[in-house]
């Protein structure tokens, strides 16, 4: 089955917490930009 | 090592679903860069008149021929391959899911009758008391139930090579084919009864008088999970097949690619309310429930977004790539398959950050049937899962019919036209939909459109025009694949990604399905029992029919 | 290894931790929004028949509109409808700004929606139900309600307006 690299052990995933932290960031800019236009348009009791 | 060899008559079923989903695309999204083109204010209705009779004539092909048709068939065809080629099982009854696809072809034809007849203007989502012609409800019911049958197919295929592979792990794309599919049959018990005891007597003239409230409900019950259903064959080919084309790379997590599936199908059926957050007629302490179930089908997405770029990362590095981002660039772009499917990743992420925003509850009051909703889904099922559709078949096609891919280049640039189409078109519902622009509505002719909407509806039309020509160039290039003279040397690799760590290590538990099931089916009974009970047995049949197209 | 534990790697679980907490973050937000600020989704009002909804003499929606309550608070009774033509009952509403507005909106046909630009009034409107939401308006102007579901083909033309005067 598969072999087991040794790079493989050492690989360590950096680029990928850069590409979520970008994510991250920008899924919570446009989720509080929608919830500020929700809470702006006032109450509905 | 020679790959397993699916036989000529397997290929040849596989290949007929992709004629027919490409054949539905090519109709369906016709009307797209239409339907944008009157939003711009371009309108081109008057012209095909003798045809097509409205703006929502088209819109029902649209919605029907793209999100149901094209979608449905790629994906039974394309769990088909994974299933046997995955298990290198041959089919256990190619009969079973020969009948499967036939009963869906012939309900696509039944259905499409009254569609170009103006007879079935009801929208994909055939809401009552809009009643269509019987032949419409009957065709779909054909198609869910053909699609349950070739269900049935594959998992008697699983099922033999189970007895004779008893200790072995499912290997992986076998796995998820599988698991989707099963979602499927679950999930589509509720359009199934929705259509079986209230519309089509109704449409028969059986019975005079449904209940909207409950349809809406039967309706979602499936409408939610239905997106997992388009999504999983996506998310099949990022995790286990996009990382070795895109540079040798690796799976980084078996067992929680797997783990990831497990919680998809427990948790995408019970959150259908999240499409009721503002109905009248469903208590908010069930839409409450049903939003954090939601929050919680959203975590399998984020592991897969982890897993499915850490694998790319691999293969980016294995490729010499560098650096925080940099990797990105040294993936296989001019690999057409690649660069769909990594371009459909890219503005999955904004679709999914969308669909966040429209789960979210009290949230919804802002989204809520504007032109956000389609500037979401046309960033995940029209692209997340279209264009990665789009990229599976520039390697699909010439492994199922022996020829080249003809010129790849415009290939690419298929798929990158698609990419910036879709970012003009999408930004720019998005932002009307947040103006409080509706969605479903002739913009363009529209009477109460203020003037700040003017910019962002021509960017739509300019969209659709861009959307236009890439859909254009994905026809050609499939059709002149079809019809290519130059036959590829040996077969063609299918790109399997193996996993990092050996799937032996793979916890057992994740592959059992007995307390999965049952634990979905549990769920579905908690968080929809109580209100369906309520619903059912105060149903109120005082909605008679309406032909108002 | 034991085959019943998982390997996770750490980066992975880091990043799991953090989507945990950013789906409470959210939870919270929409639930304070929700019991905090009063901004809520509908709930079951009351069921009607849409076959005589517009024509009993005993149902509101016989006659929709405006009704005062108390100083500065009113009940609409608004009815939606595809047949004849288009529209809602009543088409304008006038009243002066500081209003709060309990809406009943209903469907003596097909579904409809109505939402209220510029509010959080955005909703379905359901044959046989009845929607309720309560507005205040406190900035004077013109406020369309649109259909926002499609009811036919006159759909894109279907709306009203409030006007708050100051
Ligand atoms: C060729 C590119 C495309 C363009 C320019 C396009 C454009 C549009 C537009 C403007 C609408 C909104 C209509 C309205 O709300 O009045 C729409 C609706 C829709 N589109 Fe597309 N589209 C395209 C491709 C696709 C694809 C590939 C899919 C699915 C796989 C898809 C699925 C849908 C669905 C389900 C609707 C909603 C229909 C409804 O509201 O009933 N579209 N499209
Ligand atoms: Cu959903
Ligand atoms: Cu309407």
């Amino acid at each position: 089955m598969a072999k087991k690299d040794k790079e493989d052990d050492e690989f360590r995933p950096t680029g990928t917490i850069a590409v979520l932290a970008i994510f991250v960031v920008t899924l919570i800019a446009i989720w509080a930009t929608i919830y500020m236009i929700l809470v702006g348009r006032g109450g509905t009791l | 090592m020679k790959q397993y060899q699916l036989s000529t008559g397997e290929k040849k079923f596989i290949g007929s679903h992709l004629l027919v989903a490409i054949l539905a695309l090519a109709v369906g999204s016709l009307f797209g860069p239409l339907q944008a083109f009157e939003h711009a204010g371009w309108d081109i209705y008057p012209y095909i008149k003798p045809l097509i009779k409205s703006y929502y004539q088209g819109l029902t092909v649209h919605g029907v021929l793209n999100a149901l048709v094209w979608t449905t068939f790629f994906i039974m065809g394309f769990l088909t391959f994974n299933v046997t080629f995955g298990l290198k099982r041959a089919l256990r009854n190619p009969t079973l899911n020969k009948v499967g696809f036939w009963v869906m072809v012939v309900g696509v034809v039944t259905a499409a009758i009254p569609i170009l007849a103006n007879q079935a203007t009801v929208l994909f989502t055939f809401y009552p008391p809009l009643k269509a012609n019987w032949a419409f409800y009957l065709g779909l019911t054909l198609v869910v139930v053909g699609s349950w049958v070739e269900g049935w197919g594959l998992f008697a295929t699983y099922l033999g090579w189970r007895k004779e592979n008893p200790n072995e792990r499912t290997p992986f794309i076998a796995f998820a084919s599988i698991l989707t599919a099963l979602l499927w049959q679950i999930c589509t018990l509720g359009v199934a009864t929705e259509i079986l005891t209230m519309l089509l007597p109704w449409s028969l003239g059986l019975i005079e008088n449904v209940d909207p409230q409950l349809a809406r409900t039967y309706f979602w019950f499936t409408g939610h999970p239905l997106v997992y259903f388009w999504l999983l064959p996506a998310y099949i080919s990022w995790y286990a097949m996009l990382p070795k084309q895109a540079g040798n790379g690796k799976m980084f997590s078996d067992s929680l690619a797997r783990l990831s599936f497990w919680i998809f199908l427990v948790l995408s059926t019970p959150l259908g309310f999240h499409h009721q957050y503002v109905d009248p007629g469903v208590p908010p302490v069930w839409k409450f429930i049903h939003s954090m179930l939601t929050f919680g089908v959203f975590f399998p997405s984020m592991m897969t977004a982890f897993t499915v770029v850490a694998s790319l990362e691999h293969a980016g590095r294995k490729q010499g790539g560098k650096g925080a981002l940099a990797w990105i660039g040294k993936l296989n772009w001019s690999d057409p398959s690649v660069a769909a499917q990594l371009l459909a990743g890219i503005l999955f992420f904004f679709g999914g950050i969308g669909g966040l925003a429209n789960a979210s509850y009290n949230v919804n009051l802002v989204l809520h049937n504007t032109a956000f909703i389609p500037g979401h889904f046309h960033l995940t099922v029209a692209t997340g899962v279209t264009l990665s559709f789009m990229g599976i078949s520039y390697w699909l096609l010439p492994y199922l019919t022996g020829r080249k891919l003809w010129n790849p280049k415009w290939a690419v640039a298929q798929a990158w036209t698609w990419f910036v189409g879709m970012i003009i078109f999408s930004n720019s519902m998005h932002v009307l939909g947040l103006l409080g622009a509706p969605r479903r509505v002739p913009l363009g002719l529209a009477p109460y459109v203020p003037a700040e909407w003017n910019s962002r509806l021509l960017q739509v039309g300019v969209g659709g025009a861009i959307l236009f020509v890439s859909g254009a160039l994905y026809l050609t290039v499939m059709l002149m694949t079809a019809l290519n003279k130059e036959k590829v040397a040996e077969e063609v690799q299918v790109p399997i990604a193996e996993s990092m760590q050996d799937p032996a290590l793979t916890p057992v538990w994740l592959d059992r399905w007995a307390p999965w099931i049952y634990g979905t089916l549990a769920l579905v009974v908690i968080v929809y029992g109580p209100q369906l009970v309520d619903m059912i047995s105060n149903i109120a049949l005082t909605s008679p029919g309406f032909r108002v197209w | 290894m034991s085959t019943n534990q998982i390997h996770i790697d750490p980066y992975e679980r880091n990043w799991m931790i953090i989507s945990a907490i950013l789906l409470v973050l959210f939870a919270t937000a929409v639930s304070v929004a929700a019991f905090g600020m009063g901004i809520q989704v509908p709930a079951p009002e009351q069921r009607v028949d849409p076959r005589t909804v517009a024509t009993d003499p005993n149902s509101p929606w016989s006659n929709p509109g405006l009704r005062e309550i108390e100083p500065g608070k009113y009940d609409a009774y608004v009815l939606a409808r595809a047949i004849p033509s288009w529209e809602y009952l009543p088409k304008e509403m006038t009243i002066p700004a500081g209003s709060s507005v309990s809406f009943y909106v209903t469907s003596s046909d097909v579904q409809h929606g109505f939402k209220i630009q510029d509010t959080n009034a955005n909703f379905q409107v359901v044959p046989g139900q009845v929607s309720k939401l309560t507005i205040k308006f406190d900035k004077p102007g013109t406020y369309n309600f649109i259909c926002t579901e499609y009811c036919g083909s006159g759909h894109g033309v279907m709306y009203g307006a409030i006007i708050v005067t100051p």
